[in-house]
């Protein structure tokens, strides 16, 4: 017969964290052993009363009463203040700095400043305006180009019969196919070499 | 656990309600453990409160590597120590061996003798215990109702107490035996 187990092992053995071949072991000595089956029955009386202890009742609005006890939470200073500090001390210190090494007043160079964006101010504004009218002509040359094409379509359609219209949607796909494939080839060839 | 990592992201943007239910999560296993470690219900749910409000205001701290679980008792552990450092309760080093009235435990060989624990019924058995918790060690009452009423594995309880796990697992069986004699001995 194989040595008492440890009382220690008979709670791990109770727990199922004994390995198969040690709980084996415990088993096969247990059968045997009528002090170690006794001293064992009395842990699994135990281990079960300690796995089984009441929970805490809590009571009702615990939960709420924490919520009511928490601080609110922090507002997040909004994402562009830190940067627009950050412009404002850049410039105050550029300035100031101006100010010292060239020995120019500060007044001097804010109307310096003034000046010189108001003349781009004032050569950028019609620029935009040309840069938006011609963006309109284009939009129209477009929608006049689509409305072309369209009408030119339905004037086709009318004017063939369904099989040739078949024919040359066939023909269309065909030409497509090969371009694609020639596409392919040339690129190939430029990986190629 | 994936379910605490999402409720602790939306409470760290400001969502009060998934604290809330976290908070509602965790009551009962928490005042479980603080009751017995503090033995009175009342101080209980006030450890409970201040628990809450602390992981609340150390939430950005929280790895989503680890267990909410097993971070919120850490902070309750720690919370407990603080307890009875103010207290003044003189507490058992976790180095030192734990001795009984009759002599150091020597746990080692199954007690033969007749079994008293045999003579209750399990409801009992359980109020027993409850009473003997009160009588033993803080620290060997706090890794056993970590492992039985909490349900932690020995892992975790290594992870909220940092220590060994091979420490904790003696540390509980201790826990275990002097719970027996002490119910033997009423």
């Amino acid at each position: 017969m194989t040595s008492c187990p440890r009382a220690e092992d008979l709670y791990l053995y109770l727990e199922g964290g004994l390995g198969p071949y040690d709980a084996r072991k415990l088993e096969e000595h247990v059968e045997c052993c009528q002090a170690c089956r006794e001293a064992l029955e009395e842990r699994r009386l135990l281990h079960e009363a300690f796995i089984s202890l009441p929970p805490f009742e809590v009571p009702e609005g615990f939960a709420r009463s924490v919520m009511d006890s928490l601080p609110e939470p922090e507002v997040r200073k909004r994402g562009w203040l830190a940067p627009l500090v950050a412009a404002v001390s850049a410039l105050t210190v550029g300035l100031a700095g101006f100010n010292l090494f060239t020995g120019t007043s500060i007044s001097d160079v804010l109307v310096a400043l003034n000046g010189f964006f108001g003349q781009a101010l004032a050569q950028a504004a019609p620029l935009a305006v040309k840069t938006l009218r011609l963006g309109g002509v284009i939009l129209k040359v477009i929608r006049d180009l689509l409305t072309l094409g369209l009408d030119g379509l339905a004037t086709f359609s009318r004017v063939l019969g369904p099989g040739a219209i078949a024919l040359v949607v066939g023909l269309t796909a065909l030409l497509a196919v090969l371009a694609f494939l020639g596409a392919r080839r040339f690129l190939h060839q430029g990986e190629g070499s | 656990m994936t379910e605490d990592r999402q409720l602790v992201s939306r409470a760290l943007k400001g969502d009060r309600r998934a604290y809330e239910m976290i908070v509602r999560k965790y009551e009962q296993p928490l005042t479980s453990y603080l009751s017995r470690m503090t033995g009175e219900r009342e101080t209980a749910l006030d450890f409970a409160q201040e628990i809450f409000l602390k992981a609340y205001c150390s939430l950005a701290s929280y790895r989503p590597a680890y267990k909410f679980s097993t971070w919120l008792f850490k902070i309750a552990s720690n919370h407990m120590i603080d307890h009875w450092r103010k207290k003044k309760l003189p507490t058992v080093s976790i180095d030192q061996p734990f001795e009984e009235e009759d002599g150091p435990m020597t746990p080692q060989i199954p007690d033969p003798g007749p079994s008293v624990v045999r003579k209750f019924e399990l409801a009992e058995i359980r109020e027993k215990i409850e009473r003997a918790l009160e009588s033993i060690p803080g620290t060997l009452r706090e890794l056993f109702v970590l492992r039985h009423v909490n349900e932690f594995s020995y892992e975790e309880i290594a992870d909220i107490k940092s220590l060994p796990v091979g420490t904790v697992k003696n540390r509980v069986f201790q826990a275990k035996e002097m719970l027996r004699k002490r119910m033997e001995a009423t």
